[in-house]
């Protein structure tokens, strides 16, 4: 883990993937990632989060919505600066 | 937290289409000696319709059903545990628990003493319980956990704990599973078979399906109950089902969200508006809709919507409250706030003002906070502050309180009184503390000067209002005494008095016990017990049981250091009673035991000393207030010493210091020190000198009451150290530390420390050569010793203290006292004391002048047989009477009879 992000107190960019594609309009339900569905099939969540309380919140949901979870992965920040949203 | 909400207790019926899960069922019913059943899987999978098919399949004489659908605002300890004994007694009977409801009331029990209650109450239930714990994912406190894992730990054999949840909960599921006590179902299992599959869709969708289709769907779906029922649902009335399913199969789109999609699709847009607006409700009820959607049928169309299977979950018989299935109100949820934002801060609105106008503060603060109308939520918060304390759901206050944003916190002092208090319950009082006192402290003034805005102060109750001052110096004054500014303490303990109600039982009990901790503190003993008093009769008034056990332990350490073993034994013999008078022990019952140990040990009554901390163990540790795990072992340790087990002393002190904890109460007789001391009377001088060095203590040091028992100790060790290495100057110190000690102690009236300090100066002197001054102080000390029975003092001083007692038994007014501790009174007496339930047991003497009283032997026949005069005889037979209450020798006899007292053997 690099020097200064992905602490577990501290924000950091994650990617999420999911099996499935998943609409835009659940968005609010993900607060602060982007949700860019893939030709895949599967749905990647992307973004900051404030820390591992946030992450944890969010993988909780998807649990709850019962959306198979693929991935969880810490990103470097500059990597995904412009990610091409594609909502169905 | 207002009233229970019966609709959680509320056993679902089983769905109407349904397939048989008996392979399920099975698994279930397989081991009825498993403590837990697990479900663990995700929404949507049917964990509730397995649990009700299996309740349903008990024969009901012999099981009893105890039901509990769990909600985000559980999370309070008290608040889960007040469902889990409703939902037990709507199974087994009203009159259920009822000690564990008095424990669920008084404040401070501790979790565990709540739960081990609870186990008791259990046993007495005579048929199989078993207790569901549904939506389990949704508790996130570690102490409900904890306490979970606690009656898992403890259940008895006839009861089962079933939990339901979406994730494993933080409980010790590999233990058990090693242990065979784990039945767990999981999403493996709960998935839809084939043929299962096939089953429920030809049930659920009216229509026969190709094998095909029903392979289709079933890859599709896994097998996944909501994905199915949603499903069937959109091919109802369909003709097209075979590109239904083709499409359906063929995409890759979220599968809840394309099959509710279809579903909504199908409905009319009254319907649909209805669906989506009432998603933000937590439960459902025709006028609360009605509220919250602005239509006026909503009875009608939830009764509608049951019946088109549209994921309404009955919970109650009579169809009065509904719920939506998680899942499809999620998906209601996104599509509202992806078609309507606005109007979701407006719908939570009129559903906060609907609760409120039932009485349903929680849901009603919850739907102001979802609204972000942060000051209407404040306004609830507030009102409902009152209502909440006394039953001590701090939790609960401190989630509202935290939600408000500090803005709407900082212009109201009640509200930010009440926050001080619900972090002090979990121990954050600290600098933040002081900054909130201060700050509502001002806002009180601004508010009494009538002439502030409300964008400056916002009370809502005027009542409260007026209570604060009182509060704040209360605070305040704990504050000062955690400090350690004694002065402090005082001033705004004082202060409380002055301005508190006459009536304010429990705040002006408060501040007298923290007036009298910070005399303590200072070694003002009379002071500290008279405050601790109030303090106790203030209790008294208010009806807190549990505390006046707590204070009593208190009350009796300040008679102990006053050297009155009888005062401080009458305290521990009241809290007994007191603790035990409503049929099952108050917890701080076990506290009173170790506390009589205690002074038994003083008196050297060693077999009484040993049961009672042998009943307080029986009572358990949970039945013992915060203080008593280190405080047992203390009191162990010192029983070990005095049975000659020194090594099992010194271990049983360090398990002490680990577990040693403190309320308020001033740290007068440190564990390490004790253990110094005890080493140092055993020859062990390096250790207790390495406990001097750490401790910087000199015997040049000033003298402070809270150091008394350290200094003392610190003398004891220079004689030790004298002892071994033949130093003079260690020998001089000493001498001059404890002169300035005994001057202290006098001027304080602690006689306890006055009798210990003259002991150790006569042993002092003796070791300077200079007998005379010795003996001169252990005679003070004897003389002292002597009306409250005090021996311990002198018995584990050894051989040293035993030569120099025997010239003060030869002459002087305590010659007698001195014998006596020389003939092993002590021992006598731990067996006079043992079974005599006399408050002021009969001598080993007098049990053998009463023995031959019993006899027909006439008086001087007696003498002769005792070698005593006929005087000396006399003495004893009315003491005997005395102490028996009887006139005459036929009634001692008897009475000794029914005391059982005539069946001892003379120990000589």
């Amino acid at each position: 883990m690099s020097e200064g992000t992905n602490h577990s107190d501290s924000s950091g960019r994650y990617e999420i993937r999911l099996r499935g594609r998943l609409h835009a309009r659940w968005a609010p339900w993900f607060d602060g990632l982007t949700i860019i569905n893939g030709s895949d099939g599967t749905t990647v969540l992307r973004g900051e989060l404030a820390d591992q309380a946030a992450l944890h919140g969010v993988l909780r949901t998807l649990a709850d919505l019962g959306l198979p979870l693929l991935s969880v992965a810490p990103v470097e920040p500059d990597r995904s600066a412009a990610p091409t949203s594609d909502p169905n | 937290m207002g009233p229970l909400l019966e609709t959680k207790l509320h056993l679902p019926r089983r769905p109407a289409t349904r397939v048989a899960r008996r392979r399920l069922i099975d698994r279930v019913a397989a081991d009825a000696t498993s403590a837990l059943t697990l479900i663990s899987a995700p929404a949507g999978f049917g964990k509730t319709t397995v649990l009700t098919e299996w309740l349903d399949s008990l024969p009901a004489n012999r099981s009893r059903r105890a039901w509990l659908s769990l909600y985000q605002r559980d999370n309070d300890p008290v608040v889960f545990w007040t469902y889990v004994l409703a939902a037990l007694r709507t199974a087994v009977g009203d009159g259920f628990g009822t000690a564990t409801e008095s424990l669920l009331q008084s404040s401070q029990a501790p979790l565990d003493a709540v739960v081990a209650t609870l186990v008791n109450d259990l046993v007495a239930v005579a048929p199989d319980v078993v207790l569901v714990l549904d939506d389990y994912h949704l508790v996130e406190s570690p102490e409900i956990h904890e306490s979970v894992g606690f009656l898992l730990d403890r259940l008895p054999a006839h009861v089962r704990l079933v939990i339901a949840t979406r994730a494993d909960p933080p409980l010790p599921l590999g233990r058990l599973r090693v242990d065979g006590r784990l039945i767990e179902i999981r999403a493996a299992d709960l998935r839809f078979t084939d043929d299962e599959t096939a089953a429920y869709l030809e049930g659920a969708s009216g229509t026969t399906l190709s094998v095909g289709d029903v392979a289709a769907l079933a890859e599709r779906t896994e097998g996944w109950v909501a994905a199915l029922q949603l499903a069937a649902l959109s091919m109802r009335g369909r003709d097209d089902v075979s590109s239904f399913i083709a499409a359906f199969a063929g995409d890759d789109r979220y599968i809840i969200d394309y099959l509710a999609e279809e579903v909504l699709d199908g409905q009319t847009p009254a319907d649909r508006s209805f669906l989506l607006q009432t998603s933000i409700l937590e439960r459902l009820t025709g006028s609360l809709c009605d509220a919250v959607t602005g239509q006026k049928a909503s009875k009608a169309t939830l009764a509608r919507l049951e019946r088109a299977n549209l994921f309404l979950v009955p919970l109650d018989d009579r169809r009065h409250w509904y719920r939506y299935h998680h899942l499809f109100a999620d998906v209601l949820k996104a599509h509202l706030l992806d078609q309507q934002p606005d109007l979701v801060p407006e719908l939570h609105a009129r559903a906060s003002c609907w609760h409120e106008s039932q009485g349903d503060v929680g849901e009603s603060i919850q739907h102001a906070l979802a609204a972000e109308d942060f000051s209407r939520a404040a306004d609830l918060v507030e009102a409902a502050l009152p209502h909440w304390r006394p039953r001590r759901q701090e939790a609960t206050m401190r989630a509202w309180l935290q939600q408000l944003p500090g803005d709407v916190l900082r212009l109201r002092p009640v509200l930010i009184v009440g926050l001080v208090g619900a972090l002090a319950a979990i121990g954050e009082f600290d600098e933040n503390t002081d900054a909130r006192l201060d700050e509502a402290e001002r806002l009180v003034a601004l508010a009494d000067s009538g002439a502030a805005g409300p964008d400056e102060v916002v009370v809502v109750d005027q009542a409260e209002l007026r209570l604060l001052p009182a509060s704040i110096e209360m605070y305040r004054a704990a504050r000062a005494l955690m400090r350690g500014d004694l002065d402090g303490a005082e001033i705004h303990g004082q202060r409380v008095l002055v301005i508190a109600a006459d009536d304010d039982h429990l705040q002006r009990g408060g501040a007298a016990a923290l007036v009298g901790l910070a005399s303590w503190a200072r070694g003002n003993l009379d002071v500290a017990f008279d405050r601790y008093s109030e303090c106790v009769a203030g209790l008294r008034r208010a009806g807190h049981i549990a505390d006046i056990l707590g204070c009593s332990i208190t009350l009796a350490d300040l008679r102990i250091a006053q050297g009155r073993l009888r005062d401080a034994t009458r305290v521990y013999v009241d809290g007994l009673a007191l603790g035990t008078s409503g049929g099952v022990a108050v917890r701080g019952t076990a506290d009173m035991h170790v506390g009589l140990s205690e002074i038994l040990h003083e008196r050297g009554e060693t077999d009484a000393e040993a049961e009672h901390l042998q009943q307080s163990r029986d009572l358990g540790e949970h039945n013992g207030l915060p203080q008593h795990p280190y405080r047992w072992r203390l009191a162990m340790a010192r029983l070990r010493e005095s049975e000659g087990d020194v090594a099992a002393a010194v271990s049983l002190l360090g398990d002490a210091e680990r577990v040693y904890t403190t309320d308020f109460s001033p740290s007068v007789r440190p564990i390490p020190a004790v253990r110094a001391g005890m080493l140092a009377r055993h020859g062990n001088v390096g250790d207790a000198m390495a406990w001097v060095d750490a401790r910087g203590l000199s015997a040049d040091d000033e003298l402070d009451y809270l150091r008394e028992f350290e200094h003392i100790t610190l003398a004891r060790v220079l004689l030790a150290s004298f002892h071994a290495d033949r130093r003079g100057s260690d020998l001089q110190a000493a001498i001059r530390l404890l002169d300035r000690l005994l001057a202290a102690a006098e001027t304080g009236g602690r006689t306890g420390a006055v009798m210990q300090i003259l002991v150790l100066l006569a042993l002092a002197h003796d070791a300077r050569g200079d007998r005379p001054t010795a003996l001169d102080h252990l005679g003070r000390a004897v003389t002292l010793a002597e009306p409250e029975g005090h021996v311990r003092l002198f018995l584990d001083e050894g051989p040293r203290l035993r030569a120099l007692l025997e010239p003060v038994a030869r002459h002087g007014a305590s010659a007698a006292y001195a014998r006596r501790l020389l003939e092993g009174r002590p021992d006598a007496a731990r067996h006079a004391g043992k079974r005599q339930p006399l408050v002021d047991p009969l001598s080993d003497r007098e049990l053998d002048v009463l023995r031959l009283l019993a006899s027909d032997l006439s008086g001087p026949e007696m003498a002769r047989e005792l070698t005593v005069s006929l005087n000396t005889l006399r003495t004893h037979t009315k003491s005997i009477y005395a102490k028996l209450g009887v006139g005459n020798r036929r009634a001692a006899v008897r009475r000794g009879d029914e005391l059982r007292l005539l069946s001892h053997r003379t120990r000589r």
